[in-house]
């Protein structure tokens, strides 16, 4: 008997995860993913990836710093967040994960401490609040043993496996969204951590004059092996699913399927993952030919942000709109309090103040692998070797690459 | 997709990795996400519901009782009922559809393991509850639930839900939606005596009773009886109009909108 029906009287569902989540998901992504950008020079000791480290640092601890801000805000108890501590226990993801998180959170900090030390104390003599501030922080004069930064290192990038593992799994393991039930959702939040992160450092590269040519072209190799890993995980998920008529796959074609919204996102968001790969394969081939091109690199870098920033949206806000339990799809709008716009906009704004202070206060830019305050030029005598450096900026510039923003 | 389940890709799909990370996944997921041992409530019982759907009238009084009974925000239900117009395409023919909806306090609730402060639980008797005093909002259960049962509510901050109106059963009263039901469509009762009326109605009517979303391997405790198995799952139907308006575009009649 072949019949239609119509949904006369169903509840509106609102969604119970705020973009705060998106928020915590992609500056915890950004966190991990930088720390493993960092730790070839600050935890190997490769020096041809030390400005490629330094970099990544600031990146790293700043998103550390702000991501649990943003956990924090997605309670709806906040000031309960002790009693995660008081009834710990091992069934739930978000249990273990809120162990994880301070023990991932402390390292990253030791680690940054270590590695800006020596140029902290360089900077004890410095006059006025700089000169407090650094003596303050760097806590004596004593030498940053290597091993001790080697250790440290190691144990961040243990915390963070552990990060990568409980931030998918959480969202994996919820059989009541059929989107997220799938294997593969945690190796692609890694994938597409790596690609923003690696976008991150594009752009900071521009925006911090930094415009170190060696980091553009390792971020590009491995913004491109991020994205053939986001393809091949895609590609593994579809193959995967295509058979299963309950999965996450079917629940994805039937999204693309009856919503107008989720189908001009899924093209949306392959133009746009292409883009980047087209991009970035032209880049890296091109190095030699285009050389002027790659001065605009940091134009990639936003197209992979938006990328990893979307790809979390429609993860944790659209899946939510789904309904589950009655017709159709859900239409919310983003409100603007805090439960909405305000709390994307103070997230990021949080984020960008906490790097300033750290640009202000810290000379992030001679992050080393320990050592001690002798090995580092103070900044009294940083003008003239900014000086030096801009003047070397100006002789590239003016062998073909224009100069903007 | 019939012709994309029979291809090649969908061969190579039993070969594919993800086959291979499956166990380990598995096991990580079996650790990790099974169910606390069960505290509270009275051992000897389990309780669970049946409901009659050939009894129900669609009338809401389960639902404003249970309104009034649990102090729930405007706009977040413990319980409602669905209602749904089923046209008959051969024959034009329409009927309606009632659906009630609540908390189906499963036996394997996938909304208990997921708290991360162990403030939801399992009664020994059955009943899901939430200490509302140690829940701390993260609404993780509110989207592990398949059954759309769980809200946050907004005047406590917490994660709410239907509790079988643990706090009338304890008085010896019925829960408000079942004492409220003008067709007594709804029995309430302990499972484990035999004698009770839910017991006897389940080993009389034992194969034409349906529980909502079996595949998720819930195992759910209510049980419908008269029930159309193209509603057990996400029903195939036209969304509901939630939004009704005005000659100027505006929203008419829904003055909570956005809680």
């Amino acid at each position: 008997m072949n019949s239609v029906a119509i949904e006369l009287l169903a509840p509106r569902y609102p969604i119970a995860w705020y973009p705060w989540a998106v928020q915590y998901f992609f500056l915890i992504a950004l966190s991990y993913a930088t720390l493993w950008l960092a730790a070839p020079a600050l935890i190997f000791g490769k020096k041809d990836w030390l400005p490629t480290a330094r970099l990544a640092l600031l990146a790293c601890l700043s998103a550390t710093l702000v991501a649990p801000v943003a956990l924090l805000a997605d309670l709806h108890q906040p000031l309960r967040f002790w009693h995660f501590y008081a009834y710990a226990n091992t069934h739930s993801w978000m249990s273990v994960g809120s162990v994880i998180l301070p023990l991932y959170l402390f390292s990253v900090m030791g680690l940054a401490w270590m590695a800006w030390r020596p140029a902290l104390q360089a900077n004890r003599e410095a006059p006025g609040f700089l000169g407090f501030v650094s003596r303050w922080i760097s806590l004596g004069t004593s030498p940053t043993p290597k091993p001790l930064m080697v250790v440290t290192g190691l144990v961040a990038l243990l915390f963070s496996t552990g990060i990568m593992l409980y931030t998918g799994a959480e969202v994996a393991i919820v059989k009541a969204r059929p989107l997220w039930n799938t294997y593969w959702l945690p190796p692609m939040f890694v994938a597409t951590g790596f690609i923003t992160a690696t976008g991150l450092m594009l752009l900071l590269n521009r925006v911090t004059g930094m415009k170190n040519q060696p980091v553009n072209s390792q971020m590009l190799k491995i913004m491109l092996v991020a994205t053939l890993a986001a393809a091949a995980i895609a590609a593994a998920w579809v193959l995967g699913g295509i058979n299963d008529p309950q999965g996450s796959v079917a629940a994805a074609i039937e999204s693309i399927r009856y919503s107008d919204s989720w189908r001009a996102t899924a093209i949306w968001g392959s133009i746009t993952a292409v883009i980047l790969f087209v991009g970035t394969l032209y880049l890296l081939v091109s190095k030699a030919k285009r050389p002027a091109l790659h001065s605009w690199v940091w134009l990639l870098g936003l197209v992979a942000i938006h990328l990893g920033w979307m790809f979390r949206w429609v993860v944790l806000m659209d899946v939510q709109h789904v309904a589950r339990n009655s017709a159709g799809f859900h239409h919310y709008g983003i409100p603007a309090g805090s439960s909405g716009l305000l709390g994307i906009v103070g997230t990021f704004g949080l984020w960008m103040a906490v790097m300033l202070l750290i640009d202000l206060f810290v000379p992030w830019r001679e992050a080393r692998q320990g050592g001690v305050a002798t090995d580092v030029s103070p900044v009294i005598d940083a003008d003239t070797v900014d000086t030096e450096t801009r003047a070397k900026q100006d002789t590239n510039a003016a062998e073909g690459a224009p100069s903007h923003g | 997709m019939d012709f994309m389940r029979r291809s090649l890709l969908g061969q190579l799909a039993r070969l594919s990795a993800g086959a291979a990370l499956v166990p380990l996944s598995s096991i990580a997921v079996a650790g990790i996400n099974a169910q606390p041992v069960r505290r509270e409530g009275d051992p000897t019982k389990r309780y669970g519901m049946l409901i009659d759907l050939r009894q129900c009238i669609g009338c809401q009084a389960c639902t404003v009782s249970c309104h009034i009974e649990n102090d729930a925000p405007l706009g977040k239900f413990r319980t409602t009922v669905s209602q749904y117009e089923v046209e008959d395409q051969a024959t034009g023919g329409l009927a309606t559809f009632m659906l009630p909806r609540l908390c189906n306090h499963c036996e394997n609730p996938p909304c208990v393991p997921v708290c991360p402060v162990e403030a939801t639980f399992q009664r020994q008797d059955g009943i899901v509850v939430v200490d509302s005093d140690r829940c701390v909002g993260c609404a993780y259960c509110v989207n592990a639930c398949p059954y759309d049962a769980r809200f946050i509510n907004d005047k406590t901050q917490t994660a709410d839900k239907c509790t079988f109106c643990a706090h009338r059963l304890e008085a010896g009263l019925l829960p408000a939606c079942v004492e409220s039901c003008v067709g007594g469509a709804r029995i309430i009762g302990d499972q484990l005596d035999p004698n009770s009326q839910i017991s006897q109605m389940i080993a009389e009517y034992g194969d034409q009773l349906m529980v909502l979303q079996p595949e998720k391997n819930t195992v759910p405790q209510v049980f419908y009886l008269g029930m159309d198995d193209r509603f057990v799952t996400r029903p195939v139907a036209e969304a509901a109009l939630l939004e009704v308006l005005d000659d100027q575009g505006k929203e008419m009649g829904y003055e909570f909108r956005g809680h």
